[in-house]
């Protein structure tokens, strides 16, 4: 493993080749400027490169200082995270690589095709006792897809490195692969564990050729399946050919078409349709194993166009295999257009939903200075004076992930090792790992609010003041004490739950609401209830 | 003619733009003087089902007069005598019995060979590009009933105007139109088990969101708490069909009772969505009986429920099913189907060109196949969907609605009545 620093999660050791940045003792940039308060500023932060706060936090963020505190998210191997990795033993899914779970994927099929063998041969078209799961590998593995979703809900949840589980699921959402999508269901495991965490933080460029050597993407879209036309595979040439719809049929654009608009140069990165076609080619031969050999990533050199291609303007000689790929890849990573397309994304998730041009610019400047370091890039953007302006305090609506997981920690609670809580979050409208374009989801509010979606959030919140939410335990005592006192049970549930942005109006309807309460644990439900359910917590 | 009218208003609109006018309120404006009349029941309605996948069309709509068909499929295929014939080529499957009647009366027809130009056998990719609208092209973000909303905003002012039933927002109503997903009418709104309690925090919320909230989170909320005062004004718990008409057991059964009542609730539905699952017959597909016509059976039973409920409201309402794709003409080992390409929908309602088979059928001849195996898609999925828009819904622009396409009338299947 070299110099490569080891981590450990849950028994399970995940090389990463970290970065260690260096440590920068004294922050570049000033807050009192902005006249943010140190505790504004501090929930600010724990909102944006978080998922909000925790009880107490805001507080031991603002007595360490915020820019001290964004520094230490950015070297987050520097931060202990002893709760997580405990949490993560319970987890089956992280004792497997890639080569397990395809063996059980491969199980879990061949115990389905048998079931409907046996329905075929007696005709009996009723699912079999059980539901259908049966209740061996088909049963396991629907098991372990619910352990994935629920894993990244515990690590939002709990996480001490929270700027490391945003930039995770950032990049996954850039990077987006469908877990429901045949093979995909037992490659995005991996996916996560391997291909994204490890370069969360790290530099762009080795990000994009780790997501264009995952066997989820080339899987997701179809490179695996993009083969120069004519070209056959060496041991298919003696066997009879296979169904028409398992046949390659030579060059499929698809992950080439996305990885220009989307993972890289973005839309208007100016790129032709001649482009797409010409990177398409370059990449045939970027493959998969058999899944009975691990389903690793192979290049499949027979499937390989030989010819001369041109791309971007660039010309890729022929005969270099998959050497003509990686040039592509870091080419594309290098380019403006990339830097421009992704910082904006960056921006966007950070800033404001319409990011303002200078703390995008700051980041592209950062971008080319850090030769594509992540940690550089994201640091422009805290320090920018966008992103602390008073009109991007709380201008961002929360995605439903982001709503449930900040409300579990709002109340000090910890999800259950079950997916239940990952089900709510799905309820809500983002099911994790189960959006099917490659777009990913999308960030701005008008995707996120709607009527059910607010009423849905609003039922969540009384649930989850009530102690009823399913999968989530905590004690309430320890975040709003029970109290007779209405005035100061509102202004608890202010202080500790909104962080102070409760507004005049909503601290009278919560009085109101109290006023023919006597029980103080009813009265309690209602206050936390309203407070998280009601528009305030909507933002960050 | 209202379409041209529209369209006048419509670029009217956009030439005043340049002044600094906003041309949706101005063609907002200007539609609620040319049609005053269009009272609410008169209001068209879309209802979308989507037969998630693939229906085997063949067995749906069961080309009977073909010797091939029945050489390609000597365990499955639908024996003639058994097959609720139409016209002598063609016949119902005889699960799908029950709506017999509906085609006699020239209120229901299918369109057969329609599909996407798109190869793909993916369930995924297909069902995908059926619901953006856009065959071929991954990255689209919305969905294309979204966009009719959209580009459509008169009726912009009801939480009602695009339902779809079911636990999530399906694709195919996903964008920035506002659009309500609802699993059960009765289940909408705050979750609390007392109604006086239930009643109060439900104000309680609405207080809290009339005075804090700004934007979307203002206008949604609001649209959230009207369609609970709306629903409770209904009074789903209540329903009782129409005409003795009785919905088949089951979820699908369920998401057509509450459309219905939907309608007659005259709230401003526009286009309903839901789903019908178990359409993927691999293995042990049946014939006259067994797993495809278990479902055909409830479709057949659901769909002449709803109009029966629906009586005479049927006459603005259009209920079209959608399946990704159809399945192999050829029978598989496992007396199933595999994955294909063109497959056949229905049309149900007043403004069904009815009581035929649509579209042009290019035979089994294995010449005219797709790749030599499939039907092959005459009619391509967007000129039905685009024929149901402009001439149903009165779409002012469904060209928008399917980017990189334009449904052309000439090429319009003519499911709907001239």
């Amino acid at each position: 493993m070299g110099t490569a620093a080891v981590w450990r999660t849950g028994g399970r050791a995940v090389g990463t080749a970290l970065i260690i940045a260096a440590l920068s003792a004294s922050p570049p940039f000033r807050l009192s400027a902005q006249g943010l308060s140190p505790r504004d500023s501090a929930l600010h932060a724990l909102n944006r490169l978080g998922y909000g706060p925790r009880p107490g936090q805001i507080d031991s963020v603002a007595r360490l200082g915020v820019l001290r505190w964004i520094e230490r998210q950015l070297e987050p191997e520097r931060v202990r995270d002893d709760r997580v990795a405990q949490r993560e033993r319970a987890f089956r899914l992280l004792e497997y690589d890639r080569e397990e779970l395809a063996a059980r994927y491969t199980e879990a099929l061949q115990e389905r095709r048998r079931m409907q063998r046996e329905m075929a041969r007696t005709g009996d078209t009723t699912r079999p006792r059980g539901g259908g799961a049966g209740a061996g590998p088909m049963r396991e593995f629907r098991e372990l897809g619910g352990e994935l979703q629920q894993l990244a809900v515990v690590r939002a949840a709990l996480s001490e490195r929270q700027l490391r589980e945003v930039m995770v699921d950032f990049w996954t959402n850039h990077f987006n692969v469908f877990v429901g999508k045949g093979a995909d269901r037992f490659l995005t495991p991996s996916y996560i564990e391997e291909t994204i965490r490890p370069h969360a933080l790290g530099r762009f460029e080795d990000l994009l050729i780790a997501t264009a050597k995952s066997p989820a993407m080339l899987f997701y879209l179809d490179n695996a399946q993009s083969i120069a036309p004519g070209s056959v595979p060496p041991m298919r040439r003696r066997m009879p050919p296979p169904p028409p719809d398992r046949m390659p049929r030579g060059i499929n654009e698809n992950y080439a078409r996305e990885l220009l608009e989307l993972h890289t140069l973005g839309v208007d990165g100016g790129y032709t349709q001649q482009d797409v076609m010409e990177v398409a080619r370059i990449l045939t031969g970027w493959g998969i194993e058999r899944p009975q050999r691990g389903a690793g990533f192979a290049f499949h050199a027979w499937a390989h166009d030989r010819g001369e291609k041109t791309a971007l303007g660039v010309t890729f000689p022929s005969g270099h295999g998959m050497d003509e790929g990686v040039r592509l890849l870091k080419l594309l990573a290098g380019r403006h257009a990339t830097m421009h397309h992704v910082s904006r994304k960056l921006c966007a998730r950070f800033v404001a939903d319409e990011p303002p041009d200078g703390c995008v610019d700051a980041a592209v400047d950062a971008w080319h200075r850090a030769d594509g370091d992540l940690r550089a890039v994201l640091r422009a953007i805290f320090t920018s004076p966008n992103f602390w302006a008073p009109q991007a305090l709380r201008s961002k609506v929360k995605t439903p992930f982001e709503f449930v997981i900040s409300a579990v920690r709002a109340v000090g609670a910890e999800p259950d090792d079950t997916p239940r809580l990952a089900q709510v979050v799905a309820r809500l409208g983002q099911p994790l790992y189960l959006q099917p374009a490659p777009t990913g989801y999308p960030e701005a509010q008008a995707d996120w609010v709607n009527s059910g979606a607010l009423l849905g959030r609003m039922n969540a919140s009384i649930a989850l003041a009530a102690g009823r939410l399913p999968g989530v335990s905590g004690n309430l005592d320890a975040v709003v004490p029970l109290t007779t006192h209405h005035a100061q049970l509102t202004d608890l549930v202010n202080e500790r739950l909104l962080g102070g942005a409760m507004s005049a109006r909503t601290r009278v309807v919560i009085l109101e609401q109290l006023s023919s309460i006597g029980d103080p644990q009813q009265a309690r439900v209602l206050a936390v209830g309203l407070a998280l359910g009601g528009p305030e917590f909507q933002r960050q | 003619m209202t379409i041209s009218r529209r369209l006048f208003v419509k670029s009217g609109g956009i030439a005043l733009f340049s002044l600094g006018l906003d041309p949706l309120f101005l063609a907002r404006a200007a539609l609620t003087s040319v049609r005053p009349s269009a009272r609410p029941p008169d209001r068209p309605v879309l209802v979308c089902l989507f037969q998630r996948g693939a229906v085997d069309g063949l067995n749906m709509i069961v080309p009977h007069g073909e010797p091939l068909y029945y050489r390609e499929r000597p365990r499955i295929a639908i024996p003639a005598r058994e097959v609720v014939d139409v016209d002598g080529h063609f016949g119902l499957h005889p699960s799908l019995a029950p709506l017999k009647a509906l085609w006699d009366n020239k209120s229901l027809a299918a369109i057969h060979a329609v599909g996407s130009p798109d190869a793909t056998r993916s369930h995924f990719d297909a069902q995908d590009y059926m619901e953006t609208g856009t065959p071929g092209v991954k990255s689209t973000p919305d969905g294309w009933a979204n966009r009719y909303c959209r580009h459509d905003r008169e009726h912009a002012d009801t939480p009602f105007r695009a339902v779809a039933f079911g636990p999530q927002l399906p694709r195919v109503l996903a964008g920035t139109a506002p659009a309500l997903a609802i699993d059960d009418l009765q289940a909408f709104g705050l979750r609390v088990p007392q109604e006086a309690a239930r009643d109060r925090l439900t104000r309680a919320f609405e207080q809290l969101y009339e005075g804090a909230a700004t934007g979307l989170l203002a206008t949604s909320s609001r649209e959230g708490f009207e369609a609970i005062q709306v629903l409770k004004r209904i009074n789903p718990s209540q329903y009782r069909p129409a005409n003795g008409a009785e919905y088949p057991p089951g979820r699908f059964g369920r998401a057509l009772l509450q459309i219905a009542q939907l309608i007659k609730a005259d709230v401003g539905l526009e286009i309903a969505f839901a789903d019908s699952g178990g359409w993927d017959t691999h293995v042990n597909q049946g014939s006259s009986e067994g797993q495809l016509a278990a479902r055909l059976r409830e479709l057949g039973l659901g769909l002449a429920a709803f109009a029966r409920d629906l009586g005479e409201r049927m006459q603005s309402v259009v209920v079209l099913t959608m399946s990704e794709f159809g399945r192999t003409i050829r029978e598989n080992g496992n007396s199933g189907t595999d994955h294909g390409h063109a497959t056949a929908m229905l049309a149900l309602g007043g403004p069904v060109n009815g009581g035929k088979v649509l579209g042009r059928w290019p035979g089994l001849d294995p010449a005219r196949r797709f790749e030599g195996r499939d039907v092959a898609v005459t009619t391509d999925f967007r000129d039905l969907f685009g024929e149901v828009l402009a001439r149903h819904l009165r779409a002012a622009d469904v060209g928008s609605v399917f980017p990189g396409f334009t449904p052309a009338p000439e090429r319009f299947p003519g499911a709907m009545r001239a």
